[in-house]
């Protein structure tokens, strides 16, 4: 399983995760739904849904604006391929918690963030019987430029 | 016959189909016979207890069916149901948080009105055995996780005032407060037993008294203080307040 990422999209990533820290940032990813590589071509920003105290730590999409999002992928015609997280001062490995509101079939990319600077981006995917994640392989591609939708 | 709308991720558990055609009269009936025609599926909208999970959301046409009548929400040949997947996550790890489920807030009211009017008859009677039994359906209600005098709220239900009022809330501080509630009575009591009248009705006196705070003015002091707890970290309070909402205040109603 691999995910292929242009440099302006990873670089959005981790702009993203550094504007938010402390707090995570999240958003959709929208691409090509291939089941072993697939490619992310957008990224939707979104806003984190959680409540104040505890947005250091969750985050949550609004299921409305996942409604919307997803109507937007239609018009484009891609699909919403993943969601994109930040874990500020946690490794980019999913969590517990993570794996507990995890859909199958997503790719999950967590981003870490180290006293507000990103340090990298990686890939999961939920296992079929829902038990754990498994990685995917992210892999730079450098031609290429987001259009990117905020 | 409705259609259910699946989104990305559950369409490969069906065949690929991005929408099916399902017979059912409500919102449950559907997904459970979706469920019976794509048993694959099954995993992914239930958890091991056949709750839906929470990620779960079920849209009919534009509403968002936990605003209407949940599960039971009746619906029509020519109506959509969409699923909708609640995206959460987070970096900390596991924590039984769990999300914000619909709570009855008429039941709750109609339990503070039956504590406080027993409560206060007790007093006017001079008669500590109502605080004990106002004290033990407390207790049972606590151990079994409903309002104690909810059978009497079912027998009201839909009558007059008693129209149900879902608000999405936590029931754990609710649950929390009313075991505070038992275990003053249980104070109470066990102070007239020893002799120590007046402070017996004092306990029984405060536990009127945050009754009808809650009653009357909206502030659970119990869920308050199991917030105040969940803040401080300790163990076994892990639900959070509802956004926006003042820790012990009401949450409001949706729409």
């Amino acid at each position: 399983m691999t995910i292929l990422l242009s440099s302006a999209i990873l670089d959005d990533l981790h702009k993203h995760a550094e504007s938010h820290y402390p707090d995570e940032g999240a958003g959709l990813v929208l691409g090509d739904g291939e089941p072993e590589t697939r490619r992310a071509t957008r990224l939707l920003h979104r806003a984190n849904n959680f409540e104040l105290e505890s947005r250091h730590r969750r985050y949550s999409i609004d299921p409305k604006e996942f409604l919307e999002a997803e109507r937007e992928a239609e018009k484009l015609g891609l699909d919403i391929i993943g969601i994109f997280h930040s874990h500020p001062d946690h490794p980019a490995r999913p969590s517990d918690f993570d794996l507990e509101w995890a859909m199958p079939w997503y790719s999950y990319i967590i981003t870490s963030v180290s006293r507000g600077k990103a340090v990298e981006s990686r890939a999961w995917r939920l296992s079929d019987d829902r038990s754990s994640f498994i990685e995917e392989e992210v892999v730079e591609v450098r031609s290429g430029s987001p259009e990117e939708v905020r | 016959m409705s259609l259910i709308r699946l989104p990305t991720p559950l369409r490969p558990y069906a065949e690929g189909r991005k929408e099916v055609e399902v017979e059912g009269s409500t919102v449950a009936d559907a997904l459970g016979n979706l469920a019976r025609m794509y048993p694959m599926l099954t995993q992914h909208l239930y958890d091991e207890g056949g709750r839906l999970r929470p990620y779960v959301n079920v849209f009919l046409n534009e509403d968002d069916v936990r605003t209407l009548q949940g599960d039971a929400t009746p619906i029509a040949d020519e109506d959509r149901l969409m699923i909708v997947p609640s995206i959460a996550g987070g970096s900390a790890e596991a924590r039984a948080v769990r999300p914000l489920r619909p709570v009855d807030h008429t039941a709750l009211r109609v339990n503070q009105a039956f504590i406080i009017s027993l409560l206060g008859a007790g007093f006017i009677a001079g008669s500590m055995v109502l605080v004990a039994v106002v004290a033990l359906v407390m207790a049972l209600g606590t151990i079994f996780d409903r309002p104690g005098f909810l059978p009497l709220y079912l027998l009201l239900r839909g009558r007059g005032p008693f129209k149900p009022d879902i608000v999405q809330d936590n029931p754990e501080p609710h649950r929390f407060a009313q075991g505070m509630g038992a275990v003053v009575l249980a104070g109470s009591i066990g102070c007239a037993f020893v002799g120590l009248e007046f402070v017996a009705w004092l306990l029984a006196w405060v536990v009127i008294v945050l009754a009808a705070l809650n009653l009357f003015g909206g502030f659970c002091v119990g869920c308050a203080i199991y917030y105040w707890l969940n803040r401080l970290g300790v163990p076994g309070f892990q639900q959070s307040p509802p956004p926006g909402v003042t820790p012990g205040m009401r949450p409001t109603s949706p729409g």
